[in-house]
């Protein structure tokens, strides 16, 4: 589970600043090409992600806390 | 007389306070000295208004389902006793209720204002939702229509979520205890577990129904929640404080899941514009920069044809330059050996006509060769005057000479005769 949480949205801001990288312009044709590769790979994973249809619900079993006696009092 | 230790007479105190029936007493006064201690318990004292007599109060979760505020008037039925260990004596509550008409309603709006003079509903405490969050906690009752709507809602937009589901009672006396709890557990879950957000969630309802989620206690625990929490009650018109405290107020179960999550669609389409634009930035890249090396390479193979041209220019030149020496010399050789050839065959020719002439002159020469002719019997005469030609030339007694091929005399004109021409 700690895998899956640092893939979409860490995945999907990354290549939100790579996008923009390439919107400021700068012409490092070799920054370039190593951008463009891991923003084709982001791309992918997110989509990945985005085709995943279900969602899983668990319960929680939960305590809480015991009725209080009357001498534990504040 | 009995002699009892000190514990042993607060028992018979006690005891002797049971005997009061709970349910046939309510007691009705104003509240006051109100407190929650360890956000569970409530404090408050009863307070005679008209005589100087108060009582304290002890109530807990279970029993104290409504907004109580400082100066409320209310009526209180419990259980009288003392506290052995303070020896305390205090009310445990059973029930409260409020008193006087709009009591609820004059309750949520006092307890609404203290909230707000503490800043527990200041946008500026508010925490912003993490943008994608993969693990939802959702506080809310099973049975509940806000649960399906909810998690239909997200479904639609988001698939491979994890939802954390505490189930509780969302009213009546379970209400409070459980929600709390939930919002204990959720927090005590361990990181990879623990959800990025909470949505605390529930259908409308009237003033009464909607206690829990005025509960000073449940207000409370939004506010200290280190996790982010989206509140959605009922319908849009639907109002509680815990909407107010909540980081963000969804107006339905519905919203809460929308304002969670983007859409799956919209997502997908950032990420297809992404790649495109990416693909587009980069050819333009690298359109430009062939451009520009191709527009250097044009520069420095013009630089270079123009050097190679002169170069060229100079070779071909040269080789025109020497082509023409070469055939200059060729035609002049040839210019030469036809000239030769020409010399001596012109020459070989005027030699051949001037000897031809020659001879022919030479013929013609001996043919009039006077010598020749005399041969042939001719003479020649001549006189004073020169050649004679014609007797006319002669008169009687003149003198004249006569060249025979042999010989020559001296002779005199006798007679003249007339004759005919020869020929």
């Amino acid at each position: 589970m700690a895998k899956k949480s640092s893939s979409f949205g860490e995945a999907f801001q990354e290549l939100e600043e790579i996008t923009a990288w390439f919107e400021r312009g700068d012409v490092d044709l070799d920054e370039g090409l190593k951008k463009f590769e891991r923003g084709l790979e982001l791309a992918g994973v997110c989509k990945g992600k985005l085709a995943e249809v279900e969602n899983k619900v668990i319960e929680l079993k939960k305590k809480f806390a015991v009725l209080p006696q009357e001498d534990e009092v504040i | 007389m009995q002699i009892l230790s000190v514990k042993d007479f607060l028992t018979l105190v006690n005891e002797t306070l049971r005997l009061i029936p709970s349910e046939a007493f309510s007691v009705e006064g104003e509240v006051s000295d109100f407190k929650i201690s360890q956000g569970k318990w409530v404090t408050f004292d009863l307070k005679d208004e008209k005589e100087d007599a108060k009582m304290p109060c002890f109530g807990t979760v279970y029993k104290i389902t409504i907004p109580i505020t400082q100066g409320m008037r209310v009526r209180v039925r419990g259980r009288a006793s003392v506290f052995e260990r303070f020896g305390k004596f205090s009310l445990n509550v059973e029930e409260v209720i409020p008193v006087g008409e709009g009591a609820l309603q004059k309750a949520y709006l006092a307890l609404k204002k203290k909230l707000e003079a503490e800043g527990i509903f200041d946008v500026s405490r508010k925490r912003q939702l993490p943008q994608f969050p993969e693990r939802i906690g959702l506080i809310t009752s099973k049975e509940a229509a806000a649960y399906g709507d909810f998690i239909r809602v997200l479904g639609n937009r988001m698939g491979g979520l994890s939802i954390i589901h505490a189930d509780c009672h969302v009213q009546g006396q379970y209400a409070v205890s459980e929600i709390l709890g939930a919002f204990q557990s959720l927090a005590a879950l361990p990181t990879e577990q623990r959800p990025q957000v909470i949505v605390l969630t529930r259908g409308g309802g009237s003033l009464e129904d909607l206690h829990a989620f005025n509960d000073e206690r449940v207000v409370r625990a939004i506010f200290s929640s280190a996790i982010p929490v989206v509140v959605g009650v009922g319908h849009e018109r639907d109002e509680s404080l815990s909407d107010f405290s909540a980081d963000v107020r969804a107006s339905t179960p519905s919203n809460a899941a929308e304002m969670l999550t983007p859409s799956r669609v919209e997502l997908k389409k950032f990420v297809e514009m992404a790649e495109d634009r990416m693909n587009y930035r980069l050819d333009e890249m690298l359109r430009s920069m062939n451009h520009s090396v191709e527009s250097t390479l044009r520069v420095i193979d013009h630089a270079f044809s123009k050097t190679s041209h002169g170069v060229n220019d100079t070779t071909m030149r040269f080789t025109n330059a020497f082509d023409r020496f070469r055939l200059s010399v060729v035609a002049t050789r040839e210019h030469i050996e036809r000239r030769e050839k020409g010399i001596v065959g012109e020459f070989g020719g005027v030699l051949e006509r001037s000897k031809a002439r020659i001879d022919a002159l030479s013929r013609l020469v001996q043919s009039v060769d006077p010598k020749r002719v005399l041969d042939r019997g001719y003479a020649i005469v001549r006189s004073a005057k020169g050649l004679v030609r014609d007797s006319t030339m002669l008169a009687p007694g003149d003198g004249f000479s006569v060249q025979f091929a042999q010989g020559m005399i001296e002779a005199e004109v006798t007679v003249k005769k007339r004759q005919e021409r020869l020929l």
